[in-house]
């Protein structure tokens, strides 16, 4: 059996209090996960779940919570600010359902931002070129995100997570904001991601994409409550 | 992150948010003008001062005391044996003595004067120099040819500048030249005065003649050599062998302090009313010009404490951009590091634009007073003296306001959780 990309043990996460002398909102009750290289993991939940916060708590983003976070072998609450931003820079792609473009910047410049923190990524141009080229807008490099229509800002996003051929991709509702053809698109892009070899892990709600991953997981009242992965492992 | 990549990212986000920090840049470069421009401006007026009040750093002008017991009892006269002394003192490089003319003297012309015919009668005063103090300002020999022949004068340009400007204009006279003047010949009376009403037995008539214009001319007369002055005494029977004063040059201005120490020692003066009109006047441009300059400073502390509230506002408005940032792996130092990048590219267009600012209004001004002030004394061609230093430092303060005021924004947004930002964004 492959490596853990991904393991969570015990994860409980608290919001305070909305007004005084309410008891604190309790999103985690203690979440258990582990995510096998390689694989394609779908996480379902209701709006409101906290399945966002979990794709940040496995990205380093979130780092308020109590448990343990490993993600690709790093305990992430050891890890201080440099070394965790050059996991993000290196070993994880982001994709997020509003795109997350920067305006100021060409399609290519933004897949390219990964390239301007750290020591940078190898051979960046050519693999921002040819990230654009895999999601289909080769021809819109000096485009700016205003001229783009949202399937295309999504693929240049996508590009951006894979400019730097990260092993880990996390993706939050990737195909939300997407009509269903373009949103199609982008799942058969995961799936060929997938057969590569890279691990996904994508929060979603809807049931295509689920259908296009390896295992689905539900969160519920704060626990993975469906996780065939993890009665595998039992077995 | 690299410079060059930091730049890339930053000119986004100004060309992006131009109109807000244009408004921060805008604000800088009034600041930096106000500074850029009061301080060309003292150092412009102390050029002007040092024009008409030169004082060398390295020199002290040694002269009798008015009233001592020492010179009471005829012991502190400035002769050729106390000369031999001061040239021997430490720290001394040269000793060059001065001799008045101890007799009265008037000039009286009557003639044709550059084309004007004029009647004048003037009362001389002259004072006799070594020619090596007068160097190269002498364009023809300055030397004492002997009694049947002119003796030759150097002038101080200052008084040729209150001729032109003040007596020429007043009297309807024409404006002269250094050439103009220079081989001048104008008839002098020793042993007359009209003051007095005095004429001397053995008048003498002789002329002067004009060899060049020299700083180290006496203010009022005419500067002759020291040979002439010393002759001139001797005939009329007046003192010929004390100097009036003796002027020393230090081996450097570190030395000056120690010689002027050792020549009060001795029961001599210095004569510093020169140097310390030119002090006095000096230190109250200083102060006015520190007095503006704060001003400037003060408007460059608004600027910056503007361009905090502007990137205040842009971390607010790019929370989620500055999330995406720390998602694809930028750390708090590079996000702090974009926002001073910005911070930098807003102060320098803002102290390069306030330091043009400041030369045109000076170039305005210069025009202006050319064309519309009256041609006063020691009028200069320009009130304004812009030093690289200057522009430099209104270069650097603005940077500097600009990084500061952007300091507490960049850190907030460096400390930003990148969760938040990216879903509260």
């Amino acid at each position: 059996m492959s490596e853990p990309a991904v393991v969570l043990r015990g994860v409980k996460k608290r919001y305070p209090p909305r007004e005084p002398g309410l008891a604190p909102q309790e999103l985690f009750r203690g979440v258990d996960l582990e995510v096998r290289r390689g694989e394609f993991v779908a996480i379902e939940g209701q709006s409101g779940s906290g399945k966002s916060t979990l794709l940040h708590v496995m990205g380093g983003l979130d780092r308020d919570y109590e448990g343990e976070a490993h993600v690709l072998g790093c305990d992430l609450r050891t890890l201080d600010d440099r070394a965790l931003s050059s996991l993000r820079h290196l070993q994880i792609g982001f994709i997020f359902q509003s795109f997350n473009l920067l305006p100021g910047l060409t399609a290519l410049e933004n897949a390219l931002l990964p390239d301007f923190f750290g020591e940078g990524i190898p051979d960046a141009p050519k693999r921002a070129r040819e990230a654009l080229a895999r999601v289909g807008l080769a021809d819109k490099a000096g485009a700016r995100p205003t001229a783009l229509s949202g399937g295309e800002r999504q693929r240049i996003a996508i590009a951006r997570a894979l400019i730097a051929r990260p092993p880990l991709l996390l993706a939050d509702e990737p195909t939300g904001n997407l009509d269903a053809r373009t949103g199609e698109g982008v799942i058969e892009l995961f799936r060929e991601l997938h057969k590569d070899g890279m691990t996904l892990v994508i929060v979603t709600h809807e049931a295509r994409v689920s259908h296009a991953a390896t295992r689905v997981l539900l969160l519920r009242e704060g626990a993975i409550v469906a996780d065939p992965g993890a009665q595998e492992s039992t077995d | 992150m690299r410079p060059g990549k930091l730049w890339r990212l930053a000119r986004g986000n100004l060309l992006r948010e131009l109109g807000a920090l244009s408004v921060s840049a805008g604000g800088v470069a009034l600041g930096i003008a106000c500074l850029v421009f009061f301080l060309a401006l003292g150092a412009g007026i102390e050029r002007v001062v040092h024009d008409v009040f030169p004082v060398s750093t390295r020199e002290v002008e040694v002269v009798v005391p008015s009233l001592a017991i020492g010179s009471l009892l005829g012991e502190a006269k400035l002769d050729e044996a106390m000369l031999t002394r001061l040239r021997k003192l430490p720290g001394v490089a040269a000793a060059y003595p001065k001799m008045s003319l101890r007799v009265p003297a008037v000039t009286r012309y009557n003639g044709l004067f550059f084309g004007r015919e004029i009647h004048m009668g003037l009362e001389v005063i002259g004072v006799g120099l070594p020619p090596e103090l007068v160097g190269t300002d002498a364009r023809l020999p300055f030397e004492d040819k002997g009694e049947d022949k002119p003796i030759p004068v150097v002038i101080n340009r200052r008084l040729l500048e209150l001729y032109n400007k003040v007596f020429a204009p007043q009297r309807g006279l024409p404006k002269l030249t250094d050439s103009m003047l220079v081989g001048f010949q104008f008839p002098i009376e020793l042993g007359r005065s009209y003051v007095s009403g005095k004429t001397l037995p053995n008048l003498q008539e002789t002329s002067l003649v004009l060899v060049g214009f020299s700083d180290r001319a006496t203010l009022a007369g005419a500067s002759m050599p020291l040979s002439a002055a010393r002759r001139i005494n001797a005939r009329f029977g007046a003192d010929a062998e004390t100097y009036s004063s003796v002027l020393l040059r230090a081996d450097s201005a570190e030395d000056v302090a120690q010689v002027a120490s050792a020549v009060k020692r001795m029961g001599f003066e210095l004569d510093e009313s020169e140097r310390n009109r030119a002090l006095q006047i000096g230190a109250a441009v200083e102060l006015v010009t520190l007095a503006l300059s704060l001003l400037g400073a003060l408007i460059t502390a608004l600027a910056a404490v503007n361009t905090m509230q502007a990137f205040y506002a842009s971390v607010r408005e790019r929370r989620r951009e500055i999330g995406i940032l720390r998602a694809v792996g930028a750390t708090r130092g590079d996000v702090a590091g974009v926002l001073l990048a910005e911070a930098a590219a807003t102060g320098l267009t803002g102290g390069l634009v306030g330091v043009a600012l400041a030369r045109a209004v000076a170039w305005g001004l210069d025009r202006l007073s050319l064309t519309h002030l009256p041609d006063f004394p020691f009028k200069p061609a320009t009130f304004f003296h812009f030093e690289w230093r200057h522009i430099a430092l209104g270069v650097g303060v603005a940077l500097l306001a600009a990084l500061a005021g952007a300091f507490f924004p960049a850190r907030a947004a460096a400390r930003l959780d990148p969760a938040k930002a990216l879903t509260e964004g």
